[in-house]
Order: C-alpha cells, then sequence, then structure tokens
C-alpha cells in the first residue's frame, strides 16, 4: 500500500508551509531519510526526510505551492500502485489560490464604465465559479439570465472586456518583447511574504515615530579592545553584543517598552527581557529571540547572539525561537547607516536601531573643542502604548549606561 | 386467429347444451386393513405417513410458542416477521407429498411451512444417501450443512437430511445467514430447489401463474416431473388465478402445437380451509360452493377435478395417485380440492372473531394428528408406545433445531455493519449466457432460409446511402428490424428462448417485431398468449426461474398495470429474496403508443424504474435498439423493455456507418451521445429524441447554440459519468421525454445532476415531460407531448435568453405553481 508524506507541523503556531524545491522527482526511488523537498514557513526554510521507502508516485504540490501542515504533500509506494486515495482533499487545496489575493486592476476600470447594474443578487453557480477563479468581482456583472440572475456569459462579457481594456492600453508601448527582456519577475518566497506582510501591517496600524540620539562610545570602545586582548570567547564579543546587554538590563526600568500591544486597550508588560535581534539572511531579515537576556552575562548573550545567527542563515532555525520577542535591536552600524526609522515588530512596542560611530566634537571640561566617538541609537516607539519623554528617557538612560558600561556590569 | 381453425357459423349457432361431467367429492372410505391388504402401503409407510405430520405439527408449534410466548421447550427466541400458521392442515400437505419427488415442483401457498416440510420429507425417502450427501454438500458451498452438523452425532444420512431441512427453513424463517436463501426469503418465501420445493408467495396466489409457467417449462423442455400449484380457497377469487388456469388449458397445445403437445403438466391444488384471512369463502366471499367447481368454467375436462377429504392423509394419497396418473399421460391441467382446516388463527394477533369455539372444537375432534394415528393402534400397526415415542422423537429433534437456529453462534445474522453491501450484491445476477440448455433449438425452417429474415439481412442499414440521399422507407432497415434481427438470431441459439405475447405469431405482434417467425418457429417457441397480462409476466416468471429464456410482449406499455404484481413483486425480486439462487432471464417488452388516447399512449418508464430490482431500458435508434435486445437476450436479469410505436420506422440517423451487421452488445448503463455541442446538454428518453434533434438544429441555426444531444437508452442501471461530462462542459441542461412531467424518471436525472455538478451550472436543469393530463385524441398531440418548442421555451425561460425569440408556449414559474397547486 502506498503511504504518504505530510507537509511537517514546523512548530506550534505553524498552520502552512511552503514548498522551495523538490529533489525528487517522480518515478525516483527513495528511502527513509533522503530529502525529498525543501519548505519555508515564514521564518525559516528546512528540509523534509522521506517517512517511506518506495517509488515517488505522484507529487501532490509544485515547488511554490503553499500546503496546511499534516496535509499529504506525495504518496511513496511501488510503482504502478494507485494512490489517488492519498490526493488531499480538494477543499484543502492551496491556500495561495485563495480568490481574493488576486484582484485584478482592470477590472475596476470596468466597473466604472458599468452602466447598468443588475439588482439581482441571484447569480448562477457556474458563473460564480468563474468569476471567483478570475478574481472578478461578480456583483458588477449585467445580468441577462432569467429572472435578472448573473449567467456564465455575464461574467465572460467582463473579462473579455477586461482583455480588450488591457490590450488598449498595452498598445501604447507596443514593444512588449523588448520590455520584457529588462526585467524579471520574481515570485516572494514565504520569508519575504511574511516581511512584506509584518511590514506593511506594521506602518499601516501603529502610530509610530523616532528619536535619534548618540552616546559618548568611548567606555565601550576602551572595553571592547579589553575583552580583545584577552582573546578566546571574550575576542567574539561586539559592540552588538554590548549594546544588547545595556538594552537588557535598561528596558527592565521601562515596562511600557518591554512590552506588547495586544489591542488597542491593553498593553502586556513583561517580567523579562526577549531580545529580538534582527539578523540579515539570504532570504532576508529574520528576527531570532534571546529569552530572558536580563539574566543572561555578556558573554552568554554574545554568544546566543552568534548562534542564532547562524541558525537563522543556515535555515534550520526552529520557528518557535523566531517569535515570542519583548523588544528588537537592529543594528546597522556595520553598514555605515548613521541614522534610521527601523520598524517596529508587531505587537512589540519598540525597536533599537544601533548606528554606526562618528566621530563628533563637544566642548570639552577645559573649554576646548574635543573630538570623540559616538554611536547613534534610533528608537521607534509605539506612540498608542509609549509617550515621547519616557521613551526618551530611555534611551538616555541607556545612553547614560553604555556611557559607564563598567559600572553597569558591576551592577 | 389462426387461418387453420375456421370459425364455422353453422356450429357454433346450433342448438344444443352445455354438458358437465360429476365432480366427485370426498370418495374414499377404506380402512387402515384394507390398504394394508391391498398391498398398497407398508406398515412402515403408514408410521413415516404420522411421523411427517408430527414434525410438520411440532414445527407450527414451535412457531407459535416463539411468537406469542417468546419461548419454546426452554429455548427464549423473539422473532418479529409473519409467522402465517397452517395447523391443522398437515394430513393434507403429507398426503399431497407422498407420490411426489425431487423431479416433481411444487410451489406453495403463503401458509406453507408444512407444505415445504411434507415435499421435503417425501422427496428425502425417495432419494439415495449418496444423493442427499451431494445435494447437502453442494448448497451454498455446505454453509447449511456444516452448521446442521454441529448439532451432534446423527442415526444416518436420512436423519441428517431432516434435520438439515428443518434448520434451513426454520434459520431462514428466523431471518440467518445459515437459512437456505440467508434469510432473505423468511417465512412466506422459502423454498429448496434441490427437492424440487420452489417458492412460495406473500401475495396470495401469487404462485398461480409462476408455476403455471413452470409447467410450460417442463412441457417445453421435456423435463421430467410436473408441477403441483398450491393456493388456498381465498386465492381462487384472485384475476391471476384465473388467468393461468386458462393458460394452462388452452386449446392451442392440443389444436396447433407441432410438438409438445402435452397437456399442461399441473395440478392445481386447493387447500380449502374455509377461510382467508377471516372471511369465509363459502357462504360470505365467493360462489363456488365447491372449488373443485371452478374448473368447469375453463375447461370442458374441467381438469379432471375433485374434491377430497384432506383430513385423512390416505385420501389424498389415493386422489394424488389419480391426478399424477392424468398428467403423466399428458391429460393435464388436473385440479384438486383439498378439504382442510386450519386450527391457528391466520396470523398470532388473529382472535377469530369470525368463528365460534365450538366450531374449532369439533375440527378439533376429527384432528388427523389424533385420528390416524389412533386408526394405526386400532389396526395393530403402533402401539400407544410406539406413538408417544414418535410424539417424543419429534419434540426432541424440534427441540434442538430451534435451539441451534436462536443461536446466533450457531446461526449469525449477515452482518450488515461489516457489510454493507450484502442485498446490493443479491439484486441483479449480471450474467452473460450463451444458452440455456445445449440441446438443438427447434426450428420449422433453417435462420437462413427464413423469408422474413432474409429480407431484414437485405435491408440497407443506414438512413441515408453513400451519396447522402435518404434510404426509402421500404428499403431501409428500421428500427423493428434491429429488434426483429436480434431475435431472431437468440432463437436460434438458445434452445429454451420462447416468446410469447398477444397476437405474437400471426399478426407477427401488433407492431409487426415477430413478422414472418411463424413460418420459421413453431408453436412451442412463439405463439399467442391469451388476453391476460398477469399469465403473460407471471409465467415467464416461472418459465425463468425453472431455468429458460422468456421473452414476452404487452404490446401497450398501460397494460403493465394488468400486470403489476407480477412485474412488480415477482419479476423485480425473486433474484434477492432467493439470495441469488434464482436467475430471472425475462425480457418484457411493452410499446409506448401514440394517437390512441388516454389508455393507449404512456409512458411508464418511471414506475419501472422505481421498483428495486428491474433493469429498464428504452432504446430509440436502430443502433441501440439491436444493442440493447442482444443485452437483454443474453443476461440473466429481468428487462423491462420499452419501446415507441412512434419510430418502428426509423433508420439508424446517428450511428457512423448506420447498424453493424455483425453481432455487437450495448451495455445496461451506457448512454447514446448522439450530437456535440458545447452550449447546453439536452438529454432524451424515448422518441423525444427526435424533437429534441429538432431543436438543437434550429438552436445552431437560428441562435448559434449547439447541443450536446444524450439519449439515455438505459435507465436502470445509469451511469452517468457522460452526463457529468456534458453538463460540467455546458452549465446548461434540458431533459426530454414523453412520460407525464409528474414523478417523470427525468427528475431523478435531474436531481442526481445538481448534486453532481451543481457548481458547474448556468441554470437550474429543466424537466419537459408531457402534461399531467390524460392523453387527449392525437389530433391535440402538440398540446399535450413535447415538442421542439418546448424545449426551445424552457431554454430561453428558465437557462439562458434567445435573441429575438418568441415564446410559444408559456412555461412560467407562476404557471408552474398554479398546475402544481390544480394537480394538473
Amino acid at each position: 500500500m502506498a503511504n504518504a508524506v505530510i507537509m511537517p507541523k514546523a512548530g506550534i503556531t505553524v498552520e502552512s508551509c511552503i514548498i522551495g524545491t523538490w529533489e525528487k522527482k517522480v518515478g525516483d526511488e527513495v528511502n527513509v531519510e533522503d530529502v525529498l523537498f525543501t519548505y519555508e514557513t515564514d521564518k525559516a526554510s528546512f528540509e523534509c526526510e522521506s517517512t517511506a521507502q518506495g517509488t515517488l508516485l505522484e507529487i501532490f504540490f509544485e515547488d511554490g505551492d503553499e500546503v496546511p501542515c499534516l496535509v499529504n504533500v506525495c504518496a511513496i509506494g511501488t510503482k504502478g500502485e494507485d494512490c489517488s486515495a492519498l490526493r488531499p482533499d480538494a477543499a484543502n487545496d492551496t491556500v495561495e489560490e485563495a480568490p481574493q489575493e488576486k484582484p485584478e486592476a482592470p477590472v475596476v476600470n470596468i466597473a466604472e464604465t458599468t452602466a447598468v447594474q443588475g439588482s439581482a443578487t441571484a447569480i448562477s453557480p457556474r458563473a460564480k465559479k468563474l468569476a471567483e477563479r478570475a478574481g472578478i468581482d461578480a456583483s458588477l456583472a449585467t445580468p441577462t439570465g432569467p429572472n435578472g440572475r448573473i449567467i456564465e456569459r455575464d461574467v465572460r462579457e467582463i473579462m473579455n472586456n477586461a482583455t480588450a481594456k488591457a490590450v488598449v492600453q498595452d498598445a501604447v508601448p507596443a514593444k512588449a518583447v523588448e520590455v520584457a527582456e529588462e526585467y524579471e519577475d520574481i515570485k516572494f518566497s514565504g520569508i519575504r511574504r511574511a516581511i512584506s506582510e509584518s511590514m506593511h501591517k506594521s506602518l499601516s496600524t501603529i502610530a509610530q515615530l523616532t528619536h535619534n540620539t548618540s552616546f559618548d562610545a568611548s567606555a565601550i570602545l576602551a572595553y571592547r579592545k579589553q575583552l580583545k586582548a584577552i582573546g578566546g570567547d571574550y575576542a567574539g564579543i561586539t559592540l552588538g553584543d554590548i549594546v544588547l546587554y545595556a538594552v537588557s538590563r535598561t528596558l527592565l526600568n521601562h515596562p511600557d517598552l518591554n512590552a506588547n500591544m495586544l489591542d488597542n486597550n491593553t498593553i502586556r508588560r513583561f517580567k523579562h527581557v526577549n531580545l529580538g535581534v534582527a539578523v540579515d539572511t539570504p532570504r532576508g531579515l529574520m528576527v531570532p529571540t534571546i529569552f530572558h537576556a536580563d539574566e543572561m552575562s555578556l558573554l552568554e548573550i554574545s554568544k546566543a547572539t552568534k548562534e542564532l545567527a547562524a541558525q537563522c542563515r543556515e535555515g534550520n532555525i526552529s520557528p518557535d525561537k523566531l517569535s515570542g520577542g519583548t523588544f528588537t535591536v537592529s543594528n546597522l552600524g556595520s553598514l555605515g547607516v548613521e541614522s534610521f526609522t527601523p520598524v517596529i515588530n508587531p505587537p512589540q512596542t519598540g525597536i533599537l536601531g544601533v548606528c554606526n560611530i562618528v566621530d563628533k566634537v563637544r566642548k570639552g571640561a577645559d573649554g576646548e573643542i574635543e573630538l570623540y566617538s559616538a554611536m547613534g541609537l534610533s528608537l521607534t516607539y509605539d506612540h498608542r502604548a509609549v509617550d515621547g519623554s519616557p521613551a526618551a528617557r530611555f534611551q538616555k538612560e541607556l545612553g547614560e549606561n553604555l556611557e559607564n558600561f563598567t559600572v553597569l556590569l558591576a551592577l | 386467429m389462426p387461418k387453420n381453425l375456421f370459425v364455422d357459423p353453422n356450429e357454433v349457432r346450433q342448438a344444443g347444451k352445455v354438458v358437465f361431467n360429476d365432480i366427485p367429492v370426498n370418495q374414499y372410505n377404506k380402512t387402515i386393513k384394507e390398504e394394508l391388504k391391498s398391498g398398497k402401503y407398508t406398515k412402515e409407510d403408514l408410521i413415516r405417513i404420522f411421523r411427517d405430520m408430527t414434525v410438520l405439527r411440532e414445527f407450527e408449534t414451535m412457531l407459535n410458542l416463539i411468537k406469542t410466548q417468546g419461548s419454546y421447550n426452554g429455548i427464549d427466541h423473539t422473532y418479529p416477521g409473519p409467522a402465517h400458521l397452517s395447523t391443522g392442515q398437515e394430513a393434507a400437505c403429507v398426503g399431497q407429498a407422498y407420490l411426489l419427488d425431487e423431479n416433481d415442483f411444487a410451489f406453495g401457498s403463503h401458509r406453507s411451512h408444512s407444505e415445504i416440510l411434507a415435499k421435503a420429507l417425501s422427496t428425502i425417502q425417495k432419494m439415495s444417501d449418496e444423493q442427499l450427501m451431494e445435494v447437502m454438500e453442494n448448497f451454498l458451498e455446505g454453509k447449511c450443512l456444516r452448521a446442521t452438523e454441529k448439532l451432534g452425532e446423527c442415526k444416518d444420512v436420512k436423519e441428517l437430511a431432516i434435520r438439515f431441512i428443518l434448520y434451513g427453513t426454520l434459520s431462514e424463517i428466523f431471518a440467518r445467514e445459515t437459512g437456505f436463501h440467508m434469510g432473505m426469503g423468511g417465512s412466506m418465501h422459502a423454498f429448496f430447489l434441490p427437492f424440487g420445493i420452489y417458492p412460495n408467495n406473500a401475495i396470495v396466489g401469487g404462485s398461480g401463474t409462476i408455476s403455471t409457467g413452470a409447467a410450460l417449462y417442463k412441457k417445453i423442455n421435456d423435463k421430467k416431473g410436473i408441477v403441483v400449484c398450491n393456493v388456498g380457497d381465498a386465492a381462487m377469487a384472485r384475476g391471476p388465478v384465473w388467468e393461468a388456469l386458462n393458460f394452462s388449458a388452452m386449446d392451442q397445445y392440443k389444436t396447433l402445437w407441432e410438438s409438445h403437445n402435452d397437456g399442461m403438466p399441473i395440478l392445481y391444488n386447493i387447500f380449502n380451509n374455509s377461510y382467508g384471512m377471516g372471511d369465509q369463502t363459502r357462504g360470505e366471499t365467493m360462489g363456488q360452493d365447491r372449488m373443485s367447481r371452478i374448473a368447469s368454467g375453463v375447461s370442458p375436462t374441467q381438469f379432471h377435478a375433485e374434491t377430497v377429504d384432506g383430513f385423512n392423509p390416505l385420501a389424498v394419497i389415493e386422489a394424488m395417485e389419480r391426478k399424477l396418473e392424468l398428467l403423466r399421460n399428458g391429460q393435464g391441467p388436473v385440479m384438486l380440492e383439498t378439504i382442510t382446516y386450519r386450527f391457528s388463527g391466520h396470523s398470532v394477533s388473529d382472535q377469530n372473531a369470525y368463528r365460534t369455539k365450538e366450531e374449532i372444537d369439533t375440527w378439533k375432534e376429527c384432528d388427523p394428528l389424533v385420528t390416524y394415528p389412533a386408526k394405526l393402534v386400532e389396526a395393530g400397526v403402533l402401539t400407544e408406545d410406539e406413538v408417544n415415542a414418535i410424539l417424543k422423537e419429534t419434540s426432541d429433534r424440534m427441540t434442538m433445531i430451534c435451539k441451534a437456529a436462536a443461536d446466533p453462534e450457531i446461526s449469525p445474522y449477515c452482518d450488515f455493519n461489516k457489510d454493507p453491501a450484502v442485498v446490493e450484491r443479491l439484486m441483479f445476477s449480471n450474467e452473460k449466457v450463451e444458452k440455456f440448455d445445449n440441446r438443438e433449438p427447434e426450428y420449422l425452417v433453417p435462420k437462413e432460409e427464413a423469408e422474413a429474415y432474409k429480407k431484414i439481412k437485405s435491408k440497407v442499414r443506414n438512413s441515408v446511402d453513400e451519396n447522402g440521399k435518404p434510404v426509402s422507407k421500404m428499403k431501409m432497415f428500421n428500427l423493428r428490424d434491429a429488434l426483429s434481427e436480434v431475435i431472431y438470431d437468440r432463437f436460434y441459439e438458445d434452445p429454451t428462448l420462447i416468446a410469447y405475447g398477444e397476437d405474437c405469431r400471426d399478426w407477427g405482434g401488433a407492431f409487426a417485431v415477430y413478422r414472418g417467425m411463424m413460418d420459421a418457429l413453431p408453436h412451442s417457441r412463439i405463439f399467442n398468449s391469451p388476453l391476460a397480462e398477469g399469465a403473460i409476466v407471471g409465467t415467464a416468471v416461472g418459465y425463468a426461474l425453472s431455468g429458460g429464456r422468456a421473452l414476452v410482449e404487452l404490446m401497450y406499455a398501460d397494460f403493465i398495470g394488468c400486470a403489476g404484481d407480477e412485474i412488480f413483486n415477482q419479476m423485480s425480486k425473486w433474484q434477492a429474496m432467493s439470495a441469488g439462487i434464482l436467475k430471472m432471464p425475462v425480457v418484457l417488452r411493452v410499446s409506448v403508443g401514440s394517437k390512441y388516447g388516454a389508455q393507449h399512449s404512456q409512458d411508464w418508464t418511471a414506475l419501472c424504474a422505481h421498483i428495486p430490482g428491474l433493469k429498464v431500458c428504452f432504446p430509440a435508434t436502430p443502433w441501440e435498439a439491436k444493442g440493447l435486445m442482444e443485452s437483454a437476450l443474453k443476461g440473466t436479469d429481468p428487462v423491462v423493455f420499452f419501446e415507441s410505436q412512434r419510430i418502428y420506422d426509423v433508420g439508424e440517423q446517428f450511428h457512423e456507418g448506420g447498424v453493424p451487421e455483425e453481432r455487437y452488445e450495448i451495455e445496461f448503463g451506457d448512454v447514446n451521445k448522439v450530437r456535440d455541442g458545447k452550449d447546453v446538454t439536452i438529454i432524451t428518453i424515448g422518441a423525444a429524441l427526435y424533437r429534441a434533434m429538432d431543436a438543437a438544429k434550429q438552436l445552431s441555426e437560428k441562435y448559434g447554440m449547439e447541443a450536446d444531444v444524450i439519449n439515455l437508452h438505459s435507465l436502470v442501471p445509469l451511469d452517468y459519468e457522460k452526463i457529468v461530462e456534458s453538463v460540467r462542459k455546458t452549465g446548461r441542461v434540458v431533459l426530454v421525454s414523453d412520460a407525464c412531467a409528474r414523478g417523470s424518471f427525468l427528475n431523478d436525472v435531474a436531481k442526481n445532476i445538481t448534486e453532481l455538478c451543481f457548481d458547474d451550472l448556468d441554470a437550474p436543469p429543466v424537466v419537459i415531460g408531457a402534461r399531467n393530463w390524460i392523453t387527449p385524441p392525437f389530433e391535440f398531440d402538440e398540446f399535450f407531448f413535447p415538442q421542439a418548442s418546448w424545449i426551445l421555451d424552457a431554454i430561453n425561460e428558465k437557462i439562458v435568453p434567445l435573441p429575438n425569440y418568441v415564446v410559444q408556449n408559456g412555461c412560467t414559474e407562476t404557471e408552474a405553481l398554479r398546475r402544481a397547486k390544480q394537480g394538473v
């Protein structure tokens, strides 16, 4: 009897995954633990190993398809065997095809030109199905069926007009073939799509604004020098790690920034600091979480950060480590960014951008102008949860802690 | 209507009188001693007669106790089914069966336990041990025998066989898988073919026509033995029983048949217990006084009828001896009225409101179970102790059998949970049988020399010639020829195939499908039946379940009502009720009329399709007709074969190359796609196909719409695959037939399409049928039967408005609601 391989559930909260690429094709012989395909959650990428031995009989989903967890992805069995019973129910078909996701722009234009619209809500099942498939708002159709029913031909009429319109519009630039060579359409990966959605949601739903400050980085630069001289693991501690450490300690005094907005009326304050650390990976931005950073030593934070970053880059991080943050730190300093507006990772209430170190001048104790190394900090916060002054106070305290880092270490 | 039978006015108008012979009544008057002295019986014979009577009595005593008290000799059991008992009638049954063997078929009434058991005990006595073992081992792969063997040690094979028959019958009544028919028949439909015990029947008098068909089978196919038709006195009031008597007495067997011209080998035995359920046939609900009088109204032979005292087994045996001799000499049919009485009620709910205790007690005084052994004791054949020993042996055996039949370990029920398809598999046998006997088919002229057959073969098998010109009507191979050709072919292959019905022979069938066959085939293969639809179908059922193949005709489909029980209860159900042991190769041709008004124009496909167990088809083209008739006449299932008088003359217009010369079968279930289109599906049944094609033409020419047209030449079974494929493509479907729209089979098809294709439908499926009226005169046909314009109207008003279309007949929703409310 043929066996199905299911889409694994890659974490408690994961509902569906996107198939990356198939490593095997129909007809291949596979053994248990052979990699069948790669798949991504919105946060990480994995390899799916075969749970059965035999011939790969049928693949139910293609590269790029989104598949609900625990649904059959392929069938493995004896060559020639019927595996139709293992096909996932059509109802569980790819979420990707959900019609509302692909409205077609020209439809709107047609709507404007449709003079007579039926009062009818009546529509034949066939017309309804066609409209859904084509992503067309069937209520815009002019019903021509009996009793004012919208029938198939009415939906087709819209589709034909839309095509005609598109053709007319395209006719002006005309050299479609040459144009096509100058760009390439890349379908978003799961991670890219998740980032896209999350960022858009963040900026469209949160009242966020950014404060830019800087602090004298001399102390942490000196401390870092000492650590380098010691060597071993200590040599790996970066300025970023030091900032993380300082944030983990400072945040405890500013509970509204170490928090999640649950809804418009409720904020959840956390007793520990779970720091999200933005990591740049080939697949895109990922934000693993250092849980209970407030209880970790600087060295522990440093090690954890490296380990999580490595997992993210290799794509084998557990999805459970990609959520649960109470505050995020994003470091673009090494890339020469002087100040920026980091975007909050909802439902968190703040994100700290770490900028590069620049030489600044100030009036010294002796009244002389002096140069010092200043590091920029860009704090974006959710004004719904935190007002400007408390946010500035956090930023100020953080800067002071970093300027007196050895004292902070002693606490 | 044979020409060689001259209807002479001088003879029929001559003065004279009709003379009847005396009918003997209860003439037996011998003593036991006299019988012993004559050497007719040994002491053992006389004792066995008593033993058999005790077995019958105990069986029903047990059933009565189980029904009324839920307990028999300490065995508790609940049995919810029927128990129509005949306690008191044992001597009559044992006497009847005494001289019968396994080659004699006995059909039962619906009060049949004793009839069945008596025939079994008699047959067991006559069969050798080897024969008995063979029968028991082979029946249902020995399932029944294995269960019987669990009852314990057995002194000999005959005793084993007695236990076997009692156990098989009782577990059948108790609805057990180990019953003779897996419990699917039960009390009123129990039988056991290897002992010549044929079905009894829950329909009173149901055996009348069926047993006559079995006798016809024996007569035509030269089979050994005779047939006994057991009916009760009340059943003699039923039309089909009269039809059967007449069918068996037809003069033609003697006057016209070239061979097999003996009388019908059948005994009609009326067990007259004076009552139907509670109605008293003598003195109240009937008027014959003596039932034996009935045959005097059917035949000058008066069926050699006599009345015999069924309370004396020896009197019955002597009467049977006389009847069997007549039958074996070819002087059948014969009739016996066997006087008896049932002490038990009609059923356990009988309050005896219709008779006095005094009457019952008076009859009990002459209870054969008391009087017969007393005579044996008096004659010194048995002692009192020996009588008691026999009673004890019988009671002990019955207790053992009842215990086993009630025990779900030994006698399990069919497991419907584990196997929900248990009955489904029994509904059709779906076999193909080339011939039911290996002998040479009888004919008068070889097929190739038969004029009518040669003429059919010479016709152009298409509606147009090579140049696309229409073939002249006279030269064209039409639907009638297609049917005829196959029937000819099958007549010369299966020697058991017979065809009959009203005016089948000289007339060639009312619509000439059998034209010329009278010159090629003897009367025993194709003959005119009496105008008795119940007998036509019922005898075909009996002929088929006995092992032959019958093709019968009702002329007009409207006459289905006259054969309602035979079609709907008998022809349809015996395969499944016998758990597949009986086959039913009956093809029933019915023709949908036109021009002949309200009682001669109806398409009753829906009635037949509604009844489980019937296959139903309705070819509308010569290609369909040939393939379906071939399939029907090779199959083993009952088929109601609809034809239409509107289209017997059509040639093949759809099948590429016309109707093939060679033989082919169209499987039941298939549909015939006759036109390809993408815009609308039109589904048709029967002659409506041609009006649908007209509509399709107009759609194409005037409205630029192309129709897919599918003809449902098979209604049951029906494979929806091609229908669904078409409707998924077009999204629109109109269904048309000449059946009245209300309850038309197409409503069922439309409902299934709606379920199967809902999301693909662009409009609701529209069923078009005839009006729900009587059929008006032919002059007004277009107002009653669906026309091409009705199809266009329906498409325009309910599916997709047609450009510039003018509606010709209103089919608005308001109108539909009004008509439904009025019931018209």
